[in-house]
């Protein structure tokens, strides 16, 4: 019971911080709209780009186009809902910097909630559901164990994705430098808008067992064509938990290496 | 012009200070680089030509994309922005300075230690992953590349500068959601992922004419020998063109917005 109680909490907290970052897209509209309409646009580009690819090649290392698109709009699906949930890592710096962390350390809510989830990015949403749309038409005949798996595999991404930003802000904590270290982490992400397995050995290994991109993009896809054996599945949500649960003691020590500086 | 050299040289140095943030935005360049030529490479796993485009032409192009976005877009006029709406604009208004040609000055700073980076980065990158690189076809093609790039890197400057100038109506963000937009739709026209001549016909047909194309694809096309004579002289002209087009609207833009300019913020 208890831990509903403060789940509740938790939720409240986090409609609360929602509700404000809701309140100050719509104070400043035409910047919404225009960051919006970027965002669409970058969308629309690069599907476009696969549907002119798709005019005139039929595979790529075995995928065709339209096994092509499902990865982009899976890889689309995950990045998008990292960027709502998770969009208040880009101003955890200014915390650090500043010392106004030392605010969150003292309230009864836990400071790395608050440092990832303290801006939700509702720009992000529509583009997010347009992708689930497209997901759900252009979805292959999907079986019961292959929609299972792609279940467990988004939570094992979702998971990975949580862990990644939990690493990137212990190493603000630790060292100051958040921005470019979580576009360093989306650059190498962008690479998962197509599945590893069409890169070279090198970077297909780098992207899988250094920056888990194949984790979080390239396995929950493969799901849904139902491309995975049992092994690759379980591994993948070991991983997960593994990671996460790495990320979890790194951000106890980055703690501990808090200097509170400028406050 | 002296004074210009003095605001270059400081520039130059203050580039120095965040050592590390200049190394970290090469990083995301590099990776940025990656993401669309091992891209590329899968593509032509199977293939010999992909769009009238060879594997070799195709890998010349996307690095020379890589090399000429390191150089063209890399500006600091996006700054101009952030002056206008917090008002710090009134310390150059006072001095006996063009802020155009100070900004240009930074800016030339800003790709000179860009070029460095990008020659130290270019001899590793083909060291380690040997891409098959095209020569110029000819000497005359490699010497009008050059000048291309240069124009390419002017016209740039003034679209920044000129987008940077709507600050002064909307000073939200500093101006970046405009510049956001703006950019999201350079990237793809300017031929960065892939070249501006595989899209459809009509497509094609309207966007070579748009500033954008000038930025990348068309000085790449001039190195690749892709453009007979005629072509390449209808090219410099038209780049010629926008860059006057573009001269001439960021002057009538920063004249009018400087009228309206309420040095808010100080």
């Amino acid at each position: 019971m208890k831990i509903f109680k403060r789940l509740k909490i938790y939720w409240l907290y986090w409609l609360k911080h929602s509700s404000m970052s809701f309140q100050t897209l719509i104070a400043t509209r035409l910047a919404s709209v225009l960051f919006m309409s970027g965002k669409l646009i970058r969308f629309f580009f690069f599907f476009w780009f696969l549907l002119i690819l798709k005019t005139r090649l039929t595979l790529v290392r075995g995928y065709s186009f339209d096994q092509l698109i499902i990865f982009f709009l899976v890889f689309n699906l995950f990045d998008l809902i990292s960027q709502f949930f998770f969009r208040g890592i880009y101003w955890f710096r200014q915390e650090i910097i500043f010392g106004t962390f030392d605010f969150k350390l003292v309230k009864p809510i836990s400071p790395l909630f608050n440092a990832l989830t303290k801006h939700t990015d509702f720009l992000d949403l529509p583009i997010l559901i347009l992708v689930i749309i497209m997901l759900i038409i252009k979805i292959p005949t999907i079986t019961p164990l292959g929609l299972f798996s792609f279940a467990l595999l988004s939570l094992a991404s979702l998971l990975t994705i949580t862990a990644i930003h939990i690493i990137v802000a212990s190493i603000g904590v630790i060292t100051t430098e958040v921005d470019h270290t979580i576009w360093i982490f989306r650059d190498l992400a962008s690479m998962g808008r197509m599945p590893v397995d069409i890169y070279i050995d090198f970077i297909r290994t780098f992207l899988t067992f250094v920056v888990p991109i194949a984790l979080i993009f390239t396995i929950p896809a493969k799901a849904l064509f139902g491309l995975l054996s049992l092994k690759v599945i379980i591994f993948s949500l070991i991983a997960s938990v593994f990671i996460y649960s790495l990320s979890l003691l790194f951000w106890r020590h980055a703690l501990t290496k808090y200097s509170s500086a400028s406050s | 012009m002296r004074k210009y050299f003095q605001i270059f040289k400081t520039h130059w140095q203050s580039s120095f200070i965040y050592r590390l943030n200049f190394i970290m935005w090469r990083v995301r360049t590099i990776l940025q680089f990656f993401g669309v030529y091992f891209l590329w490479l899968a593509i032509f796993i199977g293939q010999d030509s992909v769009f009238d485009y060879s594997k070799s032409v195709m890998l010349t192009y996307v690095i020379g994309t890589a090399i000429l976005r390191s150089f063209v877009f890399s500006s600091r006029s996006v700054s101009v922005g952030v002056e206008i709406a917090n008002g710090d604009l009134n310390n150059y208004l006072v001095k006996p300075l063009s802020y155009l040609k100070n900004w240009l000055a930074r800016d030339l700073a800003d790709k000179l230690l860009n070029i460095i980076f990008l020659t130290v980065e270019l001899f590793l990158i083909v060291l380690i992953i040997k891409p098959p690189i095209v020569a110029p076809i000819s000497f005359s093609h490699l010497a009008i590349f050059f000048f291309a790039v240069i124009l390419a890197m002017m016209m740039y400057f003034l679209f920044s500068f000129l987008i940077s100038s709507f600050t002064f109506w909307y000073p939200e963000h500093n101006g970046w959601p405009l510049r956001f937009f703006i950019f999201m739709i350079i990237e793809f026209l300017a031929g960065g992922l892939f070249p501006l001549d595989i899209l459809p016909a009509v497509a094609f047909k309207i966007f070579r004419f748009l500033p954008p194309a000038y930025l990348v694809f068309y000085p790449i096309q001039i190195y690749l020998g892709r453009l007979d004579f005629s072509q390449i002289v209808s090219t410099i002209l038209i780049m010629l063109a926008w860059l006057l087009v573009l001269y001439k609207l960021s002057r009538i833009v920063w004249k009018k917005g400087l009228k309206i300019y309420g040095a808010y913020g100080r």
